[in-house]
């Protein structure tokens, strides 16, 4: 042992997938079982094409109230029922969405796994949307719009995806005051009708089943009589060509400037996906990323400085996230997009590259640790049309990024001049140093 | 009910006091690392107010043989993930690695036990830093005043206890670079620390490399121990924040604690369970559902810095609700003390004990899948309790607990002459009173 040295330690061993049983239903339910005996607990996912994206213009929200309003009363159940009995099986059940997805989450223990399959599917086919059940939704989704609304990351985030994806419906993924207004018991039930359909479905159970007979037994009685029926297709996938832009959130009397760059980026089938990845790694994945050590622990500018890449079913999003104090926003700025610039012209050495796949690869084992990050990531998976084996396969294809791939993804998707550039903020103060790298729009904070 | 797990646990103390807990568990290919020192931030000193947390940060600073950087890169390029957080009764420091990469952190952590590399520099861009964290985390945010300084200062009579955490921005920039020398000295010692290892290690092979790299640290003389003694409460307190950037209103409620592993701690424990736990507990169900008057929340013993389980005595139970805005904080706080004393009146039926008790096994599964929450909670409980075996045995003692238990427990600590009220409401700006027009005429 030399103290002076890191230790050399072996290299780690590739991802091995439990167990998978892949079947479909008759009715053209696609239902995946994972084997995980590590806990007495059992972890389901029904998901299903209904994100926001499916929301019409006029109704942002939709896809989101009608996956709360699933557990809030069924047929033969009420919403009081249902969490008592879900929680007498120590278990939970949630449905929420996503742009892409509608996902109902689902946990127990694992004995009463029954129990919970019985509530998954109730929920899943038989919600029947009671008025004052909605009605309480729809005041308490105002209010915690408004209470959002008061937080400056969410104003960013808001304004970002509105701003890259207009006109495509990913450019609205909250509701808004009016919308949530126009709420109604027909209109969810009419989105529960159209979109959720066991043909277009995908069920993830994992945990500590039983023999695969019997657990596809199980799921058979429950969600075997479900009807079949042709399901809306996803909105054309037409974006904009990405443009330098700077749009100002105002939001008088904030201590700092809450700052977005980026611009449309991939989906995770694309071929460029795995070198944005590696490239949005060295440039902002962690606390030896170049963002970090230079606009936090050189410059002092920001605590959280970072970058992302966020894919979707039909696009993606590549973008950097910092908040910094008023005065050194305009120097920040520049620091942020001299690293873009710098990325992209100069590339990686080969050490940090050997770097940042060690990190992706590592961390990701790591997040899979809890049998809820299994089924989300499975999930997840699933619904943007990938196969199961992405997970095995996504060790390899990192470690297969080129330099010269990885430079070629950066030069594309973290160019800054094809960047937009969304800051939350008092626009009095804001406004004026931001002009010197372009026309400034500013909005007010709805 | 018996429980279904066993979380295996090696302990041993190294000659300069390092207290150890291993724990191997080989499910998945993942070890935690974390070391934690028994100080935090009720034992700053008045004008050093955020010190415990600065002083986290400069731990990422450099070490003797891994300088300014190399911490992050290191763990990082070896797969790993790490971070390290200030709380009121200790600070802690972690790694997640892949398992066969645990001597790794171990080399880090003795690497920074043993001494720092400090400079002015470093000190400067830190203090910068947590500024901006502070802008970020509570300046910039609604609520966060209200709840991280007014509300610790309303609860508390004790200083220790009553500061602020995250500190001013006039005693963040008194520190110097002797003061953080001192504290090193004063708390970072092998025999004010625990070091305990979850997931997939082999316990002999870990013995053996945590006596190579922490065996020759040096011990310091044992550390004062701040007095947080606290009054005991004479009569309600309440306050009223007026907070510029929230929209909705909110609520906090306190009351001051049963001491840590009593039997009265178990039973408020299984008390919030049944008050707060889930959509079949009684607020939700009553206050969220029924009254239609709360909107969220969130409740716990040593809320809002701490959880059930992590803090040293003198600790709240801390109530936190956003309620609609034609409901006043006065209306929302009889509304809870009401749910309080029909607990204290009637007790828990045996149902809702059973579905507490259903819930609380299954949280407790939950919890335990991760290296790095068994490995936080077997240090915990090694240095706030001396026994990191309650990580097997609480779950038992909680489920013991019966609905008498309960009511005695609320009866006793939840009284209202206990309690502690801080009521946030937007701030008067125009703009506001038009949003509360719309809201009225809604149907």
């Amino acid at each position: 042992m030399n103290p002076t040295r890191p230790p050399r330690t072996p290299d780690f061993e590739p991802y091995k997938l439990p167990p998978v049983f892949e079947t479909t239903l008759a009715n053209g339910l696609e239902v995946v079982l994972v084997e995980d005996r590590r806990f007495p607990l059992v972890t389901a996912r029904l998901g299903f094409q209904a994100g926001s994206k499916f929301d019409p213009p006029y109704l942002p929200g939709l896809s989101e109230s009608t996956a709360a309003l699933l557990t809030e009363g069924t047929k033969t159940r009420t919403a009081r029922r249902i969490a008592e009995e879900m929680a007498a099986i120590g278990g939970g059940i949630k449905a929420d969405s996503t742009p892409d997805a509608l996902i109902i989450a689902a946990s127990a223990l694992a004995g009463p796994l029954p129990q919970m399959l019985d509530l998954l599917s109730d929920v899943a086919c038989s919600a029947v949307f009671p008025p004052r059940e909605v009605a309480l939704r729809k005041q308490n989704r105002r209010q915690e719009l408004l209470a959002q609304r008061s937080q400056a990351d969410f104003l960013a985030a808001e304004k970002f995806v509105e701003v890259l994806f207009a006109p495509h419906p990913y450019c609205r993924q909250d509701p808004t005051l009016e919308s949530i207004a126009r709420l109604s018991r027909a209109g969810m039930t009419a989105f529960r009708d159209r979109h959720l359909a066991p043909n277009d479905a995908v069920l993830i159970l994992l945990g500590s089943l039983p023999s695969r007979r019997e657990t596809l037994e199980l799921i058979r009685a429950r969600f075997g009589d479900w009807k079949g029926r042709r399901v809306p297709l996803s909105p054309s996938a037409r974006f904009s060509r990405p443009k330098r832009s700077i749009t100002v959130v105002n939001r008088p009397g904030s201590v700092q400037a809450d700052i977005r760059v980026g611009r449309l980026a991939v989906t995770r089938a694309h071929a460029d996906y795995f070198p944005l990845l590696a490239a949005n790694n060295v440039l902002g994945g962690g606390a030896s990323s170049r963002l970090f050590r230079i606009i936090r622990e050189k410059k002092g500018y920001a605590y959280d400085a970072h970058s992302a890449v966020a894919p979707l079913r039909d696009s993606g999003l590549a973008s950097v996230i910092t908040q910094v104090r008023n005065e050194v926003l305009p120097r920040a700025l520049e620091g942020v997009l001299a690293e873009m610039r710098r990325l992209g012209q100069r590339g990686v050495s080969p050490r940090e590259l050997a770097a940042t796949k060690n990190y992706l690869n590592g961390v990701f084992v790591i997040r899979l640790e809890t049998q809820d990050a299994l089924a989300s990531q499975l999930a997840g998976i699933r619904l943007m049309g990938l196969p199961l084996s992405y997970l095995e396969h996504y060790g390899p294809r990192v470690r297969a990024v080129q330099l010269d791939r990885l430079q070629a993804a950066a030069a594309k998707y973290f160019d800054p001049e094809a960047s937009a550039i969304v800051v939350v903020g008092d626009a009095e103060k804001l406004v004026p140093p931001l002009e010197k790298f372009g026309a400034v729009k500013v909005e007010e904070s709805r | 009910m018996p429980a279904e797990y066993r979380i295996a646990i090696e302990r041993f103390t190294l000659p300069n006091g390092l207290r150890v807990v291993l724990s191997p568990d080989h499910s998945t290919p993942v070890v935690t690392v974390y070391v934690v020192y028994d100080v935090g931030a009720r034992a700053e000193e008045r004008g050093r107010t955020g010190f415990a947390h600065l002083f986290e940060h400069m731990m990422f600073q450099g070490s003797k043989n891994a300088p300014k950087g190399v911490h992050f890169r290191v763990v990082e390029s070896n797969g790993g993930a790490l971070n390290g957080s200030t709380h009121p009764d200790f600070t802690d420091y972690f790694e997640v690695l892949p398992s066969h990469k645990l001597a790794v952190g171990l080399w880090l952590e003795a690497d920074r036990m043993r001494g720092l590399q400090l400079n002015r520099a470093n000190l400067d861009n830190q203090r910068d830093a947590v500024k901006q964290e502070r802008r970020l985390a509570i300046d910039n945010r609604p609520y966060a005043r209200a709840i991280v300084e007014r509300w610790p200062e309303l609860a508390f009579r004790n200083w220790q206890s009553s500061h602020s955490i995250i500190g001013s921005f006039e005693d963040l920039d008194a520190a110097t670079v002797a003061d953080v020398r001192r504290f090193f000295r004063t708390y970072y010692a092998p025999n004010n620390a625990v070091l305990a290892l979850a997931g997939g290690l082999d316990a002999a092979q870990a013995r053996k490399l945590i006596e190579d790299y922490f065996g020759d640290i040096p011990p310091h003389p044992q550390p004062p121990r701040p007095d947080l003694s606290e009054p005991a409460p004479v009569e309600p307190r309440a306050d009223v924040f007026q907070d510029p950037l929230a929209q909705v209103p909110a609520l906090v409620m306190g009351y001051p604690g049963p001491p840590r592993r009593s039997p009265d701690f178990y039973a408020l424990a299984m008390l919030d369970i049944v008050l707060t736990a889930g959509e079949s507990s009684r607020f939700y169900q009553r206050l969220v559902k029924g009254r239609k008057s709360v909107i969220q929340y969130e409740a716990n013993l040593g809320w809002p810095f701490a959880g059930p389980a992590d803090y040293k005595d003198p600790g709240l139970y801390g109530i936190f609700l956003l309620h609609k805005p034609d409901y006043r904080g006065g209306q929302i706080a009889r509304q809870v003390e009401e749910e309080i004393r029909e607990i204290t009146s009637q007790g828990v039926p045996a149902r809702e004990l059973n579905r507490a008790r259903a819930f609380l096994r299954s949280g407790r599964v939950r919890q335990l899948q991760s290296s790095r929450s068994r490995a936080a909670a077997l240090a915990q409980y090694e240095m706030l309790d001396g026994n990191p075996d309650y990580l097997n045995t609480e779950l038992d003692v909680l489920l013991a607990v019966t609905g008498g238990q309960i009511q005695r427990a609320a009866r006793q600590w939840l009284s209202p002459r206990r309690r502690t009220v801080l009521e946030i409401v937007p701030a008067k700006d125009p703009s506001r009173d038009r949003q509360g027009a719309v809201e009225r005429s809604e149907p």
